[in-house]
């Protein structure tokens, strides 16, 4: 990815709420106001982890936790949670995001690039988890306000308890 | 013979029934004697060849309890050792896998080659040694290690049969997978390691169950037939999902040694990477060969800690015990070497979709583990139950005409992977390695 050179990372306050307000309808499960948080074409991408320091870099040759080409992808894990069919997914655990430094990075064709850090505390049958790791946003402008068009999740936990589904990270 | 009449309680064998006492998922005892039994005692699988290609080369794991690591050698043989200084037993490697010209302990400073002999002792001059440690001090070999086809297997123990006649008939079964391309396997970089709190056993059961597939996985099927649908996808973005929901040609198979497997016809196997070279390995192998690879998904499980399959993706999955109630299970995406962008990028997608913690299907698996994990401490109902097939028409060795098309002969089949024969089979072998073990 080619940045455009920036002096300073600097806050958005636009931005910054845009990815505040996901954490809040993750935490509310409120399922649909999130999915309307992305642009039909948004890729979700959660990166394996190819050895102690690297994540892998190409999802079209390298395995990820999660690489989710379009919306619809997200889509299907609403479908799922929904359907109250999934043995990981009933009862559904709790959740409590809390996201930090949300800061725009950079500027790509029209798009903000917004890196933030983000702790989830867990609470379901399995006990208590806490994981983290960072958010890589791509926010694109439009009509209806800003949107996702990308989001890339790093989590920095290896060997992983439970289930880790969109709204775990 | 009072270790004999322990361990032949927790199974109940009489005819008709196949029971198994549930204390076999909990019981500290028998954890610690399948340990040294199985995971230091016998056959193991370690890792695959192309994760240590190049000279210097390692990948570092667990056998039981003891640390090894593999590496490549210069003489292109793949070595193993136990993960430890020959002085005071530091680790010799830093990372899980990486590549070095000499393995140097960070402890002490001593130098070893790649072929594990020691090269280098710092301070040798000033030690006073009474003996050359050089000549005393070499790495620990593992005692045994065999290669079958890429696949990497080590034994503690250097009085175990040859590694061919351990694998006995599910060889053709590993050669299904790695015919697939001319130039083997390969493992793809990126791996997803999960815990399961629960017993190892539970996960080398899951990996063969049918019978639970149409229950745990038919939201995966729904999900992704709702997908299919609304987007319009077609061909390789497609997922073959008809053997989730039932009703298609399956088996079971009992392959000796504890070795099991499934397999369940893919109802349009043109949905699979593995499509695009159909008319390639219709040219290089037997018909009944081909059908097997193409059209058939196949779960093989080794006992006792690796899982190969042949479904939406390809997978190896290989089970690491911790403790009773604890497993650690890692999965690693493997590919024939060569397959086009597409088929590469296709088989990633599937794999992502259903076989991770993070995934669709995976995860409902771990769940249903655990939960049995919690049930099975209910103690005061001791048993679990697999009788399912006790009066199916089950075929033996060479009655099944089925697998002796790619040349295999099963010690018992049957014809509908509900069925649980494989289990009986399992915890045979289960039974006679620990009151063999000495």
């Amino acid at each position: 990815m080619s940045l455009t050179p920036m002096s300073l990372p600097r806050f958005d306050a636009d931005a910054a709420t845009l990815v505040w307000h996901e954490a809040l309808l993750l935490d509310q499960k409120a399922w649909e106001a999130w999915l309307a948080l992305y642009t039909e074409d948004a890729v979700f991408w959660m990166p394996a982890w190819k050895n102690e320091l690297e994540t892998t870099t190409d999802p079209e040759n390298e395995l990820n936790l999660l690489y989710l080409p379009n919306r619809a992808g997200l889509e299907d894990r609403v479908f799922r949670i929904e359907s109250e069919d999934s043995y990981a997914s009933v009862p559904l655990d709790r959740t409590t995001h809390v996201v930090g430094n949300p800061l725009v990075i950079g500027e790509e064709a029209g798009e903000l690039l917004v890196a933030a850090s983000w702790l989830c505390h867990v609470y379901g049958i399995r006990g208590a988890f806490t994981r983290g790791g960072r958010y890589d946003y791509r926010l694109r402008r439009t009509p209806a306000g800003l949107r996702i068009a990308r989001k890339k999740v790093t989590i920095i936990d290896d060997r992983l308890e439970g289930p880790v589904d969109v709204f775990h990270v | 013979m009072q270790t004999k009449s322990r361990y032949a309680a927790f199974v109940d064998d009489a005819g008709t029934r196949f029971r198994v006492d549930r204390a076999v998922y909990s019981d500290p005892a028998v954890y610690e004697a399948e340990i040294d039994a199985f995971y230091e005692g016998g056959w193991l699988y370690l890792c695959h060849e192309s994760q240590v290609r190049a000279p210097g080369e390692y990948f570092s794991t667990l056998m039981g309890r003891q640390p090894v690591f593999l590496v490549r050698k210069r003489d292109g043989t793949v070595g193993g050792f136990i993960n430890a200084c020959s002085h005071r037993a530091a680790t010799l490697v830093p990372y899980q896998s990486g590549k070095v010209g000499t393995f140097t302990c960070r402890f002490h400073g001593w130098v070893f080659g790649l072929d594990g002999r020691l090269m280098k002792v710092k301070n040798e001059e000033s030690g006073d040694y009474a003996v050359d440690p050089r000549a005393e001090f070499s790495l620990t070999p593992i005692p045994r290690l065999a290669i079958y086809r890429g696949f990497v297997f080590g034994s503690l123990r250097a009085d175990v049969g040859p590694l061919d006649d351990y694998l006995g008939p599910t060889r053709p079964w590993i050669d299904l997978l790695v015919d697939q391309s001319p130039d083997g396997l390969e493992v793809l970089p990126g791996s997803s390691t999960y815990v399961v709190r629960g017993n190892w056993k539970m996960q080398a059961e899951n990996g063969v169950d049918g019978y639970h597939v149409s229950t745990v996985h038919r939201v995966f099927a729904a999900t992704v037939s709702n997908r299919e649908a609304k987007l319009g996808l077609t061909g390789m973005a497609r997922t073959e999902s008809g053997r989730l929901t039932g009703n298609v040609a399956s088996g079971g198979y009992d392959f000796g040694n504890g070795h099991m497997a499934i397999w369940a016809q893919h109802t349009d196997p043109t949905k699979r990477p593995i499509w695009q070279q159909k008319e390639r390995l219709a040219s290089a192998f037997p018909a009944a060969k081909v059908d097997w690879m193409i059209n058939r998904g196949r779960n093989l499980y080794l006992f006792p800690n690796l899982l190969l399959m042949d479904n939406p993706s390809t997978q190896i999955r290989t089970i690491q015990p911790i403790a009773p109630d604890r497993a650690e299970v890692t999965v690693r995406c493997v590919a024939p070497v060569g397959e086009s962008k597409a088929a590469r990028s296709a088989r990633l997608r599937k794999f992502e979709d259903f076989y991770l913690t993070t995934g669709m299907a995976t995860s409902d698996d771990l769940a249903a583990l655990e939960s049995t994990h919690v049930g099975g401490h209910g103690r005061t109902a001791r048993w679990n139950d697999f009788a399912r097939g006790a009066s199916a028409q089950v075929k033996h060795g060479a009655e099944d005409t089925d697998g002796a098309g790619i040349g295999s002969a099963p010690d018992a089949m049957t014809g509908n992977w509900d069925h649980e024969i494989m289990y009986r089979g399992f915890y045979r072998n289960w039974l006679r390695r620990l009151e063999t073990h000495a």
